[in-house]
């Protein structure tokens, strides 16, 4: 009692002190707020517009199991944009089991090769591809699109060609009595063409790049359609409000635990600040048990993280349609994990680190470093990085952080799902741990030196 | 059988690494005195205070308070019965001067009353009544030294412990801290005070220690220490440069 007693004291001193500083306060407060307006409104603006920034996961089952779907898989597992799932070794997925990890969001596109494919092909007809996808998921998209249709190309080979020429007439309202001569005409023309171009390309190749032709200002999935015919079928959370993009969502909470973490490791200095300004000796020679000065900034960095999420998850509610009581008891435990790690780590900086510039200088480097490796600033999360980068990933407190907001605000989980049970356990893990070095250290570079 | 003095300290020792800071120091402080430490720069004066205030923890040595075994930097509420006025301004510069001399109150473990009162007393003592709600941050340098003083005296502790306290102040500032700590005496109150300036030990203490490398050399009234010396009748810093030596010390 007498520990905490001193360290509430201790803890309202400090938002006494931090209060008063009225400019400082308004820039801690709003920073947060301009970054979080700024990043979600440019995602909100590219979003649907971006090129490939890796491999998208598509999930595939084949219904057909001729060689010609084979041929086809085989050609999407090679294609560059895709990570296809399940892979080569592991066992197929059905389709109700898609349909059900699409609801609940742990998928997010699956391609169905329906039976009768292989006998299509056969035919020499354009087959019909099913895509399961969250329509919000704009960007990875992108990257499917462009795979299936690599490996579309490429298993159907020439074959290919004349369907598509047969199906576009056919689009067109060409009679069928006139096709066979208009194919025929067609393929002259566009072989004639076609030589034209190469025979340029040969001759400028390497010199500048060849100028922008007017169909790629098509959406990739307008011209996947026209070649490819594609029925799509939409899975999103009941609850995830229409105005939502992946993006935005990402950006409200990557940006704001990164500011999260400026804010609080500025208050866990505060720690520094007392050793700094000589107030130090005079609290360890209180009358009370030291670990209270600890918990005081503790308690002080808890206190204005609270309020930092309250303006920031406020703003997006209001700004962005964030629905943050979707689930209010899940969302208050993941906030209470956030804080409680971040405020973890802000005290085991101020711990470590012996003046204010060495703390701002190590903070700013770890912070920056989580932030782009823990996918704050983009969402590595929703892409297939390389292993290492998923390993360095995973070790950041931001990834963890940011995992545990998407899983409600996103995915629209709540705390009886495991993934988002395993986020908070790594969570409140780092906090244990964080907080024992940081006592520890505390003990060792204030205490009886 | 005569009373215990209030602090007796016994065969302190303390040293950082391989550097000795304090050997053996011995030495006991009575009650209702104000005791000059005095020494030339790195004779360990900062660091014997340190360990008194419960700072720093002698690993050789005992101290003893009104004849009980007294460990400050072991026991919290050992640390009670000091109050510590450090050499750096130890103030909030962002809250009045009220909120600061409330806060430390709080934490010496005085109730809203208790804090109130003594609050008052010490704006009196420190002669900041007018100023009571300003923030720090305007105060002058004197200002902030009194302050400084008062809040160590907050709780009434048994012994005030004052490291060097009139460091960049002013001849005014000074004098009123001078009389702040008369009038602490008249109330019966024990300092310990540590000084570079001879004639502030002079004017304020009754008995002095004379500290140089770590070790006490002499201790007494300043007339006892110019007879030991072989110095009758001259005045401390005499007797100060005769004990020490004239060579400058650097740390």
């Amino acid at each position: 009692m007498n520990l905490l007693r001193h360290a509430l004291a201790i803890a309202r001193k400090d938002l006494r002190v931090y209060f008063r500083d009225r400019t400082g306060m308004a820039l801690g407060f709003l920073l947060p707020l301009v970054l979080v307006a700024v990043f979600g409104f440019m995602m909100k603006l590219f979003v649907g517009q971006g090129d490939a920034f890796s491999r998208a996961t598509l999930w595939v089952t084949d219904q057909d199991r001729s060689d010609a779907s084979r041929d086809f898989l085989a050609a999407l597992r090679q294609a560059e944009t895709l990570k296809v799932r399940p892979a080569a070794d592991e066992s197929p997925v059905d389709e109700t089991k898609l349909r059900q990890d699409l609801t609940d969001g742990e998928l997010h596109h699956a391609l169905l090769i329906p039976a009768g494919f292989g006998a299509k092909i056969a035919a020499h007809e354009l087959p019909e591809l099913r895509l399961l996808r969250d329509p919000d998921r704009a960007i990875e998209e992108q990257l499917i699109s462009i795979g299936v249709m690599q490996a579309a190309i490429g298993t159907l080979g020439p074959d290919f060609a004349d369907a598509l020429t047969t199906r576009m007439l056919e689009r067109a309202g060409i009679p069928a009595e006139w096709r066979t001569r208009t194919q025929a005409l067609a393929k002259g023309f566009a072989g004639s063409v076609r030589l034209l171009f190469e025979e340029r390309d040969a001759a400028e190749r390497g010199a500048e790049q060849p100028a922008e032709e007017p169909e790629a200002k098509l959406g990739v999935n307008d011209f996947l359609g026209q070649v490819v015919p594609i029925v799509h079928e939409d899975f999103r959370p009941p609850e995830r409000p229409k105005q939502m993009t992946y993006m935005l969502a990402h950006s409200v909470s990557g940006i704001g635990v990164m500011m999260l973490m400026f804010g609080l490791v500025a208050c866990a200095s505060q720690l520094l600040r007392e050793r700094e300004s000589g107030t130090l000796p005079r609290l360890l020679a209180a009358p009370m048990p030291r670990g209270a000065i600890l918990w005081g900034k503790y308690l002080f960095a808890l206190a204005i993280g609270a309020l930092q999420l309250v303006l920031l998850f406020g703003f997006g509610a209001i700004v962005f349609q964030l629905d943050v009581l979707r689930a209010p008891v899940a969302f208050l435990v993941v906030c209470l994990a956030v804080l409680l790690a971040v405020t973890s780590f802000g005290m085991l900086i101020a711990a470590w680190a012996a003046t204010t510039k060495q703390a701002e200088g190590l903070s700013t480097l770890v912070i920056l470093v989580m932030s782009a490796v823990g996918g704050a600033w983009f969402p590595l999360q929703a892409f297939d990085p390389p292993m290492p980068v998923q390993i360095a990933m995973r070790c950041t407190l931001t990834h963890w952080a940011i995992s545990s907001y998407q899983a409600l605000f996103w995915y629209g989980q709540d705390l009886s799902n495991g993934s988002l049970q395993l986020s908070l356990s790594v969570l409140l893990g780092f906090t244990v741990v964080a907080t024992i070095t940081a006592r520890w250290l505390f003990e060792r570079r204030y205490v009886g030196r | 059988m005569a009373a215990p003095p209030l602090l007796a300290v016994d065969a302190l020792h303390y040293a950082y690494g391989e550097r000795i800071a304090v050997e053996s120091a011995t030495f006991s402080i009575r009650e209702g005195e104000i005791f000059g430490l005095l020494g030339p720069n790195g004779a360990g004066k900062s660091t014997t205070i340190r360990c008194i205030a419960g700072l720093q923890l002698a690993p050789r040595g005992a101290m003893h308070l009104r004849g009980q075994p007294f460990a400050p930097a072991s026991t919290p509420s050992d640390r009670a019965s000091i109050g510590n006025v450090p050499q750096e301004l130890a103030l909030y510069d962002e809250l009045t001067a009220r909120e600061n001399l409330d806060f430390f109150g709080e934490l010496q473990g005085l109730d809203a009353p208790a804090r109130a009162r003594a609050s008052e007393r010490g704006l009196a003592l420190a002669g900041l009544v007018d100023r009571a709600d300003d923030r720090v941050t305007t105060f002058s340098g004197g200002m902030k030294r009194r302050l400084n003083l008062v809040i160590g005296d907050l709780h009434a502790p048994a012994l005030l412990l004052l490291d060097e306290p009139t460091v960049g102040v002013d001849p005014q500032s000074r004098n009123h801290l001078f009389e702040s700590l008369e009038t602490l005496r008249r109330e019966g109150r024990t300092i310990l005070y540590t000084t570079h300036y001879m004639e502030e030990a002079q004017r304020l203490c009754d008995r002095v220690a004379i500290l140089d490398a770590g070790r006490i050399l002499a201790c007494g009234t300043p007339a006892e220490l110019a007879q030991g010396a072989g110095t009758p009748g001259a005045d401390l810093e005499t007797v100060f440069l005769k004990l020490t030596g004239r060579r400058l010390r650097d740390s």
